[in-house]
């Protein structure tokens, strides 16, 4: 590849980014308001929300409600699998009702959760919490099993203290697959954080959505989706960063 | 599976221990299982109020549930919904994947496109779903396709992208049509791939029926939880829980058990 084809790669990316827009308004212009808004009208309702400060509240609603939940999953379901990494008799026993419940689509529990905890903040940060931790404590079990009995039979044949063998063994061996589990969380919590906002208490960008559809104002639903959008990418690349980050700790695995 | 057996059989247990039915992995689990039975319906006995759903209760209802004609053909409806929207995605999400990882100029134009709707939680989009399909089964299954078809084209465009080049040029010596290294070269190799890809769209169609069924009230297992539920029938509505974890469960099986059956020689990770 040389610099014409480097080139080359960039006009048809812009031009490309170009037909979708193009797209997008023609499609708007052409069918009923309630169907699609073009985007200009999209662009200019992203405006005002963001010039009014709705965008940032809501924005910032979300968030709240997504870190809360998200580093929740984290704070129990790293010590959790780690925990199980290390003790190996619990492990087999909750192995496979962890990998049960990383396969229940938990979205089916929010009907219970609401007519249990009602409208509130800790019922949508439980929701969050429930979609993103079993990724994090399955994948970190799923590490666990493949860690050597070498490394702990090495470090307990040199007398290492049971802190010193969590700290330098067990560790460091289980983080690359718990922060595998944290770039499956981190995506599966935002599902969770538009499920919550949609179906328990109307809030953030789920609400901007729920109301942009029934006051029939599609450039504003369509301007709140687009948000989530672009909050979703930015989450997954984020996501993929920090996996990367500790992929390298992996390195001796045939 | 193979790292386990290794860590079992080096694990410095002594012998005497090992081979006590204590011990044995079987009767942990069945054990942990009664275990976490037994802490479910005394946390829900001790403190919550009597409508909310534990195993004994569940345990009652089960038969009468099981066998209710409105139940089945929910579980029907909304089992036929993912299956519909699966195989759509799967036809639809492999063409667009192998395209574009074949022919570069579908890539780039594509890309951001397909890899942003991939990252997009497919719920957010239900609104729109609704105000183009109206409140009925089509919007259902719309969602489900949105859920499932990007995961599927975006794992059929590695696939394709991997095949090895010596295969490639081995059929071009050959003179082998397009359509033959299509069908005998491409697809086969990136099988694998279409595999890993199809097990995420499969939880992400479930997940994107049921939340389809709450939000547009039509019949399935999920709008059954919702009513269910909101009548304070906690025990009925988690038996169609029972049944979508199974169906998770089991497509997670299939997928892994097709794998290791005939894709012994792809990479494990």
């Amino acid at each position: 590849m040389g610099s014409e084809a480097r080139w080359a790669r960039y006009a048809t990316v812009i031009v490309s980014l170009l037909v979708g827009a193009a797209v997008w308004e023609v499609a708007g212009r052409y069918t009923s308001d309630a169907f699609w808004a073009t985007l200009s009208s999209t662009l200019r309702s992203l405006f005002d929300l963001l010039h009014s400060g709705v965008l940032m509240r809501q924005v910032a609603s979300s968030f709240q409600l997504y870190l809360s939940g998200l580093s929740l999953a984290i704070l129990v379901g790293a010590p959790a699998g780690m925990l199980l990494a290390r003790v190996r008799w619990l492990r087999v026993a909750l192995e496979n009702y962890i990998m049960m419940l990383y396969a229940t689509p938990m979205v089916a529990l929010i009907p219970f959760i609401l007519s249990m905890m009602g409208f509130g903040f800790a019922p949508k940060v439980l929701v969050v919490f429930l979609f993103a931790v079993f990724p994090i404590l399955y994948n970190t079990v799923e590490g666990a099993r493949s860690i050597r009995p070498e490394l702990i039979e090495v470090a307990q044949s040199f007398r290492s203290s049971e802190w010193r063998l969590w700290f330098d063994v067990m560790i460091p061996y289980t983080l690359p697959f718990t922060m595998t589990g944290i770039r499956q969380a981190i995506a599966r919590g935002l599902v969770g954080m538009v499920a919550a906002e949609f179906f328990l208490s109307p809030s953030g960008l789920g609400q901007m959505i729920m109301m942009g559809s029934q006051n029939f104002d599609t450039a504003g639903m369509l301007a709140a989706i687009l948000i989530i959008v672009l909050l979703g990418v930015g989450l997954m690349d984020l996501g993929r960063y920090i996996e990367n980050r500790f992929a390298a700790w992996r390195g001796y695995k045939p | 599976m193979t790292a386990q057996t290794v860590a079992a059989a080096r694990s410095p247990v002594p012998d005497a221990e090992r081979s006590s039915w204590v011990t044995s992995p079987l009767f942990l689990k069945i054990a942990a299982g009664i275990v976490l039975l037994l802490i479910w319906e005394g946390v829900v006995r001790a403190f919550a109020p009597g409508y909310v759903a534990k195993p004994s209760g569940i345990v009652r209802v089960f038969a009468a549930v099981i066998s209710d004609r409105q139940f089945l053909s929910a579980a029907g409806q909304t089992l036929s919904a993912v299956l519909i929207g699966l195989l759509i995605s799967i036809v639809f999400g492999t063409a667009v994947g192998f395209a574009m990882g074949r022919i570069n100029v579908v890539e780039r134009g594509l890309r951001y496109y397909v890899n942003s709707l991939f990252a997009t939680p497919m719920i957010a989009i239900l609104p729109l779903v609704t105000l183009w399909f109206g409140y009925n089964a089509d919007a259902r299954l719309a969602v489900v396709v949105f859920a499932a078809f990007f995961s599927i084209s975006t794992n059929a465009c590695d696939g394709a992208r991997s095949v090895p080049l010596e295969y490639l040029e081995v059929a071009q010596s050959f003179r082998a049509r397009p359509f033959q290294t299509l069908f005998d070269i491409i697809f086969p190799s990136s099988l694998p791939y279409l595999l890993a890809g199809l097990r995420l769209a499969a939880g992400r169609a479930l997940v994107g029926a049921v939340v389809a069924e709450f939000f547009v009230s039509i019949p399935g297992l999920g709008y059954y939880i919702l009513y269910n539920s909101r009548t304070f029938k906690h025990n009925e509505a988690f038996i169609a829980v029972i049944v979508l974890v199974a169906v998770g469960v089991s497509f997670e099986a299939l997928i892994n058990w097709l794998t290791r059956r005939y894709l012994p020689w792809a990479r494990r990770d």
